[in-house]
């Protein structure tokens, strides 16, 4: 069964048409690779999995549980969206730590805040934090980044701060894990540090959908790419195929200006 | 500049309260303000630390010749008198906003003081006393004589009505006090205040003791103010009579060396 | 003419009484108007029109008259229209409606540099706790709240001292704070008159206050210095 489903979403800002009819699936443990130039809708798409954006039509269903349908429009309570957002955990292109807090405790915070919802949070308050501060460590030690736990976001490089977002958005075990462009904020010798990262979790077959520039990384580690154009999937299939022969006209005018480079 | 600022927000005040509490002013003055006093059980009266009228003793308890007149007034009411420090430039205000019952300060009884408050019958008499430079002294002992002088006034005061009707060139300040500084920092050549205070406050053993003061421009009178419309006025010219009568006015005015400036009460 | 050292333990003892009574009137306007100020931020941003506008006319009313007609009109203006002042001719009720204009006025300033620091955060800190399933109070009092205290401290503070000279104003209605202590001895009272140095003297306590103010936000900003 697929883990997540995406029917027919359309998204307006104001006139414009960001999103039209967009559809698509993907299988447990798959990576899905977005491509396509600036404004063709790639992060707005995005931020509607995570329920930034609400969708103006279509659906979207995890693990055949549909979170969202805008034909049964329902006034939500932020206590139901905020549940469905734990299905997606997102790393943003600007990495967006919050920079009061350690690296580890920036991998912690929403751990902790929702342990408090937990019945049995005040008797087992130790041990949860305990548990929680563990697998923090572990997430950081998976990154490469245990000996920088410590560390403000401001004392990190970028790539290292990158890292500890990806971390971050782990540490809840979302079942889709979202980049937005990761590597788009970084000098150029340290967005190898961060494809490496993801790479490796492709390889422990975590689901992924990331949008992203880099084209070679897709064709070596999605499992499927889309390629989008003012606001419609133009063209989808396998990761390989798609780049190495695209079919569409659009799709090739976008990838020889990468190939180009 | 601040004296203009104040003048403004005074000025901003009184025009909003007119706009919006005319009519219920007429009501109020139809209502007994003795009555009302009674009722609450305190005469709340507005002064400023003025001595030898009002003053604080070692004790900080207001004491002098009004402040001890005020109390056995209070004793006949048969109510508290409670003092209460103002800012003399908002008297007025003070008593139609109702946050004082009287003002009971050795107040001059000016045409502006007269038409805006309900004035008791004079009780002591005073004078406007121009203030210059001991050494100067000699060359100002006529009104003709100091003509050309620059004056320091208090605003609204009695000292300003009597150079305004000379014509002279003055400033206005906002205290009597702020008008001798004036002198003393030469920054005016002269400053018009009540004889009572210049008595008290320039010359040998005061803080001004290279001022003097020369010639008198008029002779005037002190009262107490109500609101206007206020019974409480009649019923103070009653307490007045009577204690002039049985002498408790000329005991106390004897305390603070002021009995020869009385004026006979009947 | 007793002389100043003679003059000096009477002008003291009378000027910190003075200014216990600016200190209360300081401290009781910071706890009253720094929370508030937060509230009427946040109805200055909110969605409801009816709420955003009356914040901002009030911010408006307040911000665009002198604190010096915001105290007549609010100590006066209830005896002089309902017949019957609320506030009472003592120094209770004086110190009272000081406060409450002192509060009302320093609310609003204090509002608009909130709101600026509130908007200073980037919105990408609002979705990243969003995306990690952070309620919006929870958003703003882990993420946001430091770090617009951060960005506040200086315009804050700036606003803080400008706030210890004005309690003077606090005299237009008889309120008795410092300086009018030490103009007592200029009008005369307790047996010194025409004295102007207690006046001037008041500054050097101003001038301590600030001081520690001074160095304990130095203290605040470099606390809050470990992050960016």
């Amino acid at each position: 069964m697929a883990i997540l489903e995406v029917e027919h979403i359309e998204k307006h800002f104001g006139e414009i048409k960001v999103l039209n009819d967009i559809s698509f699936s993907m299988e447990q443990g798959q990576a899905l690779a977005i491509i396509g130039s600036s404004g063709s809708g790639k992060t707005t798409l995005l931020r509607c999995l995570n329920f930034l954006e609400t969708p103006d039509r279509g659906k979207i269903i995890v693990g055949g549980e549909t979170l969202f349908d805008a034909d049964v429009q329902v006034a939500e309570k932020e206590r139901d969206i905020r549940k469905k957002r734990l299905h997606f955990g997102m790393v943003f292109q600007s990495f967006n730590l919050f920079p009061q807090y350690t690296a580890l405790q920036n991998v912690m915070l929403a751990g902790q805040l929702l342990a408090k919802e937990r019945p049995d949070f005040k008797e087992k308050k130790k041990v949860i934090y305990e548990e929680i501060e563990e697998r923090a460590r572990m997430l950081l030690d998976d990154m490469g980044l245990l000996d920088r736990a410590g560390h403000y976001p401001h004392q990190l490089s970028g790539g290292q701060q990158q890292r500890v977002a990806i971390a971050r958005a782990l540490a809840l075990k979302p079942d889709i894990l979202c980049f937005d462009e990761p590597t788009s904020a970084l000098d150029p010798e340290l967005t190898g540090e961060v494809l490496r990262v993801i790479r490796g979790l492709a390889d422990q077959k975590i689901t992924m959908v990331i949008v992203t520039h880099e084209m070679a990384f897709a064709r070596d580690v999605a499992d499927q790419v889309i390629f989008m154009d003012d606001g419609v999937i133009l063209e989808q299939g396998e990761a390989r195929q798609v780049i190495e022969n695209p079919r569409h006209e659009r799709t090739k005018q976008f990838l020889s200006r990468y190939s180009e480079k | 500049m601040r004296k203009r600022t104040l003048s403004a927000a005074l000025a901003a005040i009184t025009a909003l309260t007119m706009m919006t509490s005319a009519t219920v002013w007429a009501e109020d003055s139809a209502e007994s303000d003795l009555a009302y006093v009674q009722d609450k059980g305190t005469l709340v009266v507005g002064i400023t630390d003025f001595e030898p009228m009002d003053y604080k003793d070692e004790d900080g308890e207001w004491i002098g010749f009004d402040a001890d007149l005020a109390k056995a007034f209070g004793e006949k009411l048969g109510v508290e008198v409670e003092f209460i420090e103002i800012d003399w430039d908002n008297k007025i205000l003070e008593l139609d906003a109702k946050s004082i019952d009287c003002v009971w300060n050795g107040m001059t009884l000016t045409d502006e003081v007269t038409s805006s408050m309900e004035c008791s019958n004079a009780y002591c008499n005073n004078a406007q006393v121009v203030v210059v430079k001991a050494d100067a002294a000699e060359e100002y002992q006529t009104v003709e004589s100091i003509a050309d002088l620059s004056f320091a006034v208090e605003a609204g005061s009695a000292g300003e009505a009597e150079i305004e009707a000379l014509g002279y060139d003055y400033t206005p300040v906002t205290a009597q006090s702020d008008a001798l500084m004036e002198v003393a920092a030469g920054t005016s050549d002269a400053a018009v205040i009540d004889s009572l205070m210049a008595a008290a406050m320039v010359g040998e053993g005061t803080g001004y003791e290279d001022l003097t003061y020369t010639v008198s421009l008029n002779s005037e009178e002190y009262g107490v103010g109500f609101r206007k419309g206020s019974d409480l006025a009649e019923e103070l010219n009653t307490f007045f009579v009577e204690s002039y009568e049985d002498g408790t006015m000329q005991e106390i005015a004897e305390t603070y060396g002021v009995q020869a400036a009385l004026i006979e009460q009947n | 003419m007793s002389t100043i050292m003679e003059q000096m333990p009477i002008v003291v003892g009378a000027l910190n009484v003075g200014f216990l009574q600016t200190l209360k009137l300081f401290f009781v306007t910071l706890i009253g108007a720094l929370p508030l100020g937060l509230v009427i931020a946040f109805g200055s941003m909110t969605r409801f029109l009816p709420v955003r506008w009356l914040s901002r006319t009030l911010v408006w009313v307040i911000r665009g008259t002198p604190l010096m007609i915001q105290l007549l009109i609010i100590y006066y203006f209830p005896g002089l229209v309902l017949g019957n002042s609320i506030w009472g001719g003592g120094e209770s009720g004086r110190f009272f409606a000081a406060s409450v204009s002192f509060i009302l006025n320093y609310a609003c300033y204090f509002s608009e540099i909130y709101r600026g620091g509130i908007q200073s955060v980037p919105k990408g800190q609002q979705e990243a706790g969003l995306v990690l399933g952070m309620t919006k109070p929870q958003i703003f009092f882990k993420v946001t709240l430091l770090q617009m205290i951060k960005r506040i401290v200086p315009p804050i503070s700036n606003e803080i001292i400008t706030l210890v000279k004005d309690t003077s104003l606090a005299r237009i209605i008889a309120l008795q704070e410092i300086i009018w202590a030490g103009q007592a001895f200029l009008k005369g009272s307790q047996g010194i008159s025409g004295a102007i140095w207690p006046l001037f003297f008041t500054a050097f306590y101003y001038l301590v206050f600030s001081g520690i103010l001074t160095l304990l936000f130095g203290w605040l900003e470099r606390k809050l210095d470990y992050f960016k």
